[in-house]
């Protein structure tokens, strides 16, 4: 028993000091920002089966390009917020502007969000496209009616002239490095540092062979307690008779 | 208290447009804004832990009363509130979407009500104490930072004075 108790020891003792530190990282998850902080390993990603997006709708804004990516919004390749069904963005007044079906974003060139704005005047329908007139001004094509926003996106009126002259915003292909970049982020941003901490912690991330495999391990360590304290108590009592 | 509407695992207890109807009587004034820079920025920060995430805020305001409608993170999804403010304290504040799977308690009347008549004390704390609810405590948080912070606004903007 004694061999087994050593054998065993030696055995699991990277998988005890493995349980110990991934423990306390789960533990302090937060405050470490595991939870913040995403995958962006590809053979990792691919483990977890994590695609790219369908496809990559991409706007150019002079300098800067948004790109819809799924329901999120990239300014260049950082990702700056959730927008679902987007259609199209604008520059205006200095703000970007991305326009989901249901509702807008209104960003600053660093990608910091000015205000979401529900989509939603009286008798409208989803937003089709977005565009903008020649002085700047932007207009929402909605159940084929236009709408037009005043110069800071406080009020949207219906345009009586449904033919007024506008530029509607169209998706373009994004450089390749950018597209590139963005498919990375998209894949990484639906896995977190913690979620994979957890999974290896909890032996899930191998699969059910991975659960056996940890359960087995967990009996071997719960010998080496038991047999650990029927050691120390029979050296205690042969210490006894031995006095 | 009316049933909620589910859309997408939300409960919508009310939307923009009728808390905004129900504010001002039907008859709701053009929006302002008010951006949150500088020191109004910091003291945002105070009030709610943590930066409001949009650098400028819509609001509503007719004879000294003003409308907010706030978002704010309980554990993990945004909480929706609308603020009812006239002069210096609240006159209704109601959670308007709550997408949360616990702690949706905070919508009833019953812990809401708790705001009406509340002001704003100079140290940024409310002037009654909220009454918690066991296993809501951060959506009870979120509720009561809001509500600060919408009084803080108000206070911060001509509407206080009438204009």
């Amino acid at each position: 028993m004694r061999r087994l108790h050593r054998s065993l020891g030696a055995a699991t003792a990277v998988f005890i000091i493995f349980m110990v530190l991934s423990g306390l990282a789960i533990n302090h998850s937060n405050g470490l920002g595991l939870d913040q902080r995403h995958v962006s390993q590809t053979r990792v990603l691919d483990w977890y089966g994590l695609g790219g997006p369908e496809n990559i709708r991409s706007f150019a804004l002079g300098n800067d390009w948004l790109s819809f990516a799924g329901s999120q919004l990239y300014l260049n390749d950082k990702s700056v917020s959730g927008l679902s069904n987007g259609v199209g963005a604008v520059s205006s007044h200095g703000m970007l502007i991305a326009a989901g079906s249901e509702e807008l974003l209104l960003l600053n060139h660093d990608g910091v969000l000015i205000e979401r704005l529900p989509w939603g005047p009286p008798g409208a329908g989803p937003i089709e496209s977005i565009g903008l007139l020649a002085d700047g001004i932007v207009v929402v094509k909605s159940t084929g009616q236009l709408w037009l926003a005043d110069a800071d996106l406080l009020n949207w009126q219906r345009a009586e002239d449904s033919n007024v002259s506008s530029t509607w915003a169209f998706s373009e292909p994004a450089p390749g490095v950018l597209h590139d970049a963005i498919t990375r982020q998209y894949r990484g941003d639906g896995l977190s540092l913690e979620r994979v901490l957890l999974d290896l912690h909890s032996g899930r991330i191998f699969g059910p062979i991975g659960i056996l495999v940890y359960d087995l391990l967990a009996l071997a360590v719960g010998f080496l307690a038991v047999s650990g304290l029927i050691f120390w108590l029979r050296s205690r009592r042969n210490g006894k008779l031995n006095r | 208290m009316s049933q909620p509407t589910l859309v997408l695992a939300a409960s919508v207890y009310e939307t923009s447009a009728e808390f905004l109807d129900r504010a001002f009587g039907g008859s709701a004034p053009e929006p302002a804004v008010v951006w949150l820079s500088g020191e109004r920025k910091s003291t945002v920060r105070q009030l709610l832990g943590h930066n409001y995430p949009a650098l400028r805020v819509r609001y509503w305001c007719q004879n000294r009363r003003s409308a907010w409608v706030l978002d704010k993170i309980g554990k993990e999804l945004p909480i929706t509130v609308g603020v009812i403010v006239e002069r210096d304290y609240i006159r209704s504040l109601k959670v308007l979407t709550y997408r949360e799977n616990r702690g949706g308690e905070v919508a009833t009347p019953a812990f809401t009500d708790q705001f009406d008549g509340v002001a704003l004390q100079a140290n940024g704390e409310l002037d009654a104490r909220i009454d918690g609810i066991s296993g809501a405590t951060l959506s009870v948080q979120a509720l009561t930072r809001l509500a600060s912070m919408a009084l803080f606004l108000h206070n911060d903007t001509d509407c206080k004075d009438g204009s």
